[in-house]
């Protein structure tokens, strides 16, 4: 039974309105809904038609004086880096990278130099936030090998001392299901002992399983879509598969923030690839027009097939995808749609079946739909579900399926438990408390940081939580003062952001307790003060504190 | 900085050029350094505008037309590994909004300097074929040419 149209513009409307609050205070909302470059934020009225519960989300601007300082920055460790690498030249100062041998000086070089101009003098000053070995399970808690470096983290020296009990904010652990402990494991160790740990052959050949079936039908019934298939690699999921469903003369649409996984497959497939701008309809709607108006280059042939590809959840910007208006677009332009719910699945929808519940969309109207079970199911490898005859096409298409060998049964089971967990064909609600709990503390992270003033990028409802830090120094110095703290974060810079928008980026689990993020909060705010992290010029009142529920959509209803 | 990890921009130079602040920032830096040269005694304001003028076109020329690919790994298998930044900007996409700012702001600068030393004879000289580095190398037709192989490999 669906809602009336009034009833979805109604709620639309009033999420963007001022209602005064419980105590008659009127608070001061701030509902960016757009991301434009050229612009300051602003507020843009959600289509009421299309979307059956607000779209909340911020992109706040880098502030000006915070870009100037930050290019600044990098100048002067660009300038630090040729100095250094005079130095070294000279002998002034001890060289630790790969050099050419001095009788090969004449022949073809093996290294290049500038290349990794980047590497010694800037990541290199900064590594030790990187690539920590953990000694634990990476659950909500995790334990980390503690190391130290003698020579500016050129090398690392293990202290034989462990670092206990850190808060894991880093961890793609979205359910919680990366344990060592409970059914899951209980059932992986099982198979294990019956089925050994690999297969050593591919899905075509020896290494199909009765148990890797199952799944396959448990993935189909779990997403509800005809038929389903699982692949041992998560990366592979997608650069394998898309060579196989688009070729010469087709054409691919591509978010411009895709995973590098989408972006290879795209370009190992042949085709002709066109970007449009991150979440942006206007920019999606225009490429298939100009595509089907104009046709392929030089002949103005019609395109054999176009391809939309789009994420459920960027993982570096956090934001969800504009699923209802990209199917619009697609019936209306008879493309096909690729979705990647690498990091959606099992994050959203109230059933954690992705983002296709969370609008409440059917997912028969996605024609390719990918996930992995990476993230939300403690496991390895992704999935490919839609219609039968797609999938019996990529079983005998696929480069995977043909090549790679199969998934590993402990692996396999892992899954099946989790997802059955998450289903509650365990006879449990575990599953729907997690994807419950996942919901809530995210709402409540992200309103907490919000309401402290830092900017924080992405959906409302989005479990990975992209924070500024913009300056190149401040990423290495939050990622050391939250490890002095006990607190475990993932810092990332350029080249793998722009230049100016370096970030700590936070993962929010259903492991988490109150008391755990209330701690990271605390922490958060505390090392923030410290590195004057607290950008944000709009500042947001707190709000009265109220438990979550998951049919409260309005932030101010009273 | 997850250097050599996954990532979907395949040559981060191409936009470094267009974020937002990096004009802001390129003006301040060159009038910073035209008040750094002012603060010496012994420079009169022609000599000072002239070396201004000369410094800045050196390290446009030296940045943006000398040195060749990227300062990280790509995963482009070396594609612009032989391009000048220059010819990575914008995806070498020709006279996008960053290349014309970076093409007229030496010309700016070069009227600013022929101004203030009163077009004087070897000061004219001096910062003409100055700017003449810098806009040579610009010019559309000159893209990924290597006159006499300058720069070639």
């Amino acid at each position: 039974m669906t809602e009336s149209a009034g009833t979805k513009t109604e709620d639309c409307h009033a999420a963007n309105g001022v209602k005064p609050g419980r105590n008659g205070m009127v608070k001061n909302h701030h509902h960016h809904l757009q991301y434009q470059k050229q612009e300051k934020v602003y507020h843009a009225a959600c289509n009421g038609e299309l979307y059956s519960r607000p779209f909340i989300e911020s992109f706040e601007e880098t502030p000006m004086l915070v870009a100037v300082l930050t290019y600044m920055g990098y100048g002067i460790l660009t300038i630090f880096g040729y100095l250094r690498d005079f130095m070294r030249e000279w002998k002034i100062e001890k060289c630790h990278i790969a050099r050419e041998r001095e009788e090969q000086k004449d022949f073809v070089p093996l290294y290049q130099d500038f290349e990794n101009f980047y590497t010694r003098n800037l990541y290199m000053r900064i590594r030790d936030s990187w690539n920590r070995p953990i000694c634990s399970v990476p659950g909500a808690k995790f334990d980390l090998v503690e190391r130290s470096s003698n020579d500016y983290n050129w090398t690392f020296e293990y202290t034989g001392r462990v670092v206990k009990d850190v808060i894991n904010l880093g961890s793609y652990n979205y359910l919680g299901f990366a344990e060592n402990t409970g059914s899951c494991a209980t059932a992986a160790g099982e198979v294990t002992v019956k089925f050994g740990v690999g297969v050593a052959s591919t899905r075509q050949e020896m290494g199909n399983l009765d148990r890797h079936e199952k799944l396959e039908k448990l993935v189909a019934s779990f997403l509800r879509v005809e038929s389903a298939m699982a692949f041992g690699m998560g990366f592979a999921t997608n650069s394998m598969n898309i060579p196989a469903l688009a070729g010469k003369g087709c054409l691919i649409l591509s978010d411009e923030l895709n995973h590098a996984s989408l972006v290879l497959g795209a370009r190992l497939s042949g085709s002709t690839i066109r970007v449009f701008k991150h979440n942006n309809m206007q920019s999606l709607e225009k490429l298939l027009r100009d595509a089907i108006v104009h046709g392929q280059p030089r002949t103005h042939r019609p395109w054999k097939k176009i391809l939309i590809l789009v994420e459920g959840i960027y993982s570096m910007e956090g934001s969800i995808i504009r699923l209802p208006e990209v199917i619009a677009l697609k019936k209306k332009y008879k493309a096909y749609l690729y979705l990647d719910e690498a990091h959606s699945i099992g994050a959203l929808g109230p059933g954690g079946r992705g983002v296709v519940e969370y609008f409440g969309l059917d997912p028969r109207d996605v024609d390719i739909m990918m996930g992995t079970f990476t993230k939300s199911f403690g496991a390895a490898g992704g999935y490919i579900g839609g219609r039968k005859d797609l999938i019996d096409y990529l079983r005998t298409h696929s480069h995977s399926a043909v090549y790679a060998s199969s998934m590993s049964a402990p692996v396999v089971e892992q899954i099946i438990t989790s997802m059955k967990c998450i289903m509650g064909e365990d006879g449990t609600t575990i599953g729907r408390s997690r994807i419950q709990r996942l919901a809530e503390n995210t709402v409540y992270f992200r309103r907490r940081l919000r309401e402290m003033g830092f900017i924080i990028y992405g959906n409302n409802d989005s479990p990975v939580v992209p924070m500024m830090l913009y300056m190149p120094a401040k990423i290495g110095a939050f990622g050391r003062e939250m490890l002095k703290r006990n607190i475990g974060v993932v810092v990332v810079g350029f080249p793998a952001t722009p230049i100016i928008e370096s970030r700590a980026r936070f993962c929010i689990s259903a492991a988490h307790s109150k008391e755990m993020l209330d701690r990271a909060l605390d922490v958060i705010s505390e090392v923030g003060d410290l590195l004057q992290l607290k950008y944000s010029r709009h500042k947001v009142l707190p709000s009265l504190d109220r438990p979550f529920d998951e049919t409260t959509y309005e932030e101010n209803e009273e | 900085m997850n250097v050599g990890v996954a990532h979907s921009e395949v040559n981060p130079n191409t936009r470094v050029m267009n974020s937002r602040g990096i004009w802001l920032t390129y003006a301040l830096g060159v009038g910073m350094l035209h008040i750094v040269l002012l603060s010496i005694p012994f420079f009169s304001v022609p000599v000072v505008w002239t070396l201004t003028n000369v410094i800045h076109n050196f390290g446009m020329y030296v940045f943006m037309h000398a040195v060749k690919g990227t300062p990280f790994e790509t995963p482009d298998q070396g594609k612009a590994r032989l391009l000048t930044h220059w010819e990575q900007l914008d995806y070498g996409v020709q006279f996008t909004s960053s290349r014309k700012f970076f093409t007229i702001s030496p010309i700016i600068l070069y009227f600013l300097a022929s101004f203030y030393t009163k077009y004087d004879t070897a000061h004219f000289v001096i910062n003409t074929a100055s700017l003449l580095s810098v806009l040579i190398p610009k010019l559309p037709q000159l893209h990924g040419v290597r006159i006499f192989g300058i720069n070639k490999y």
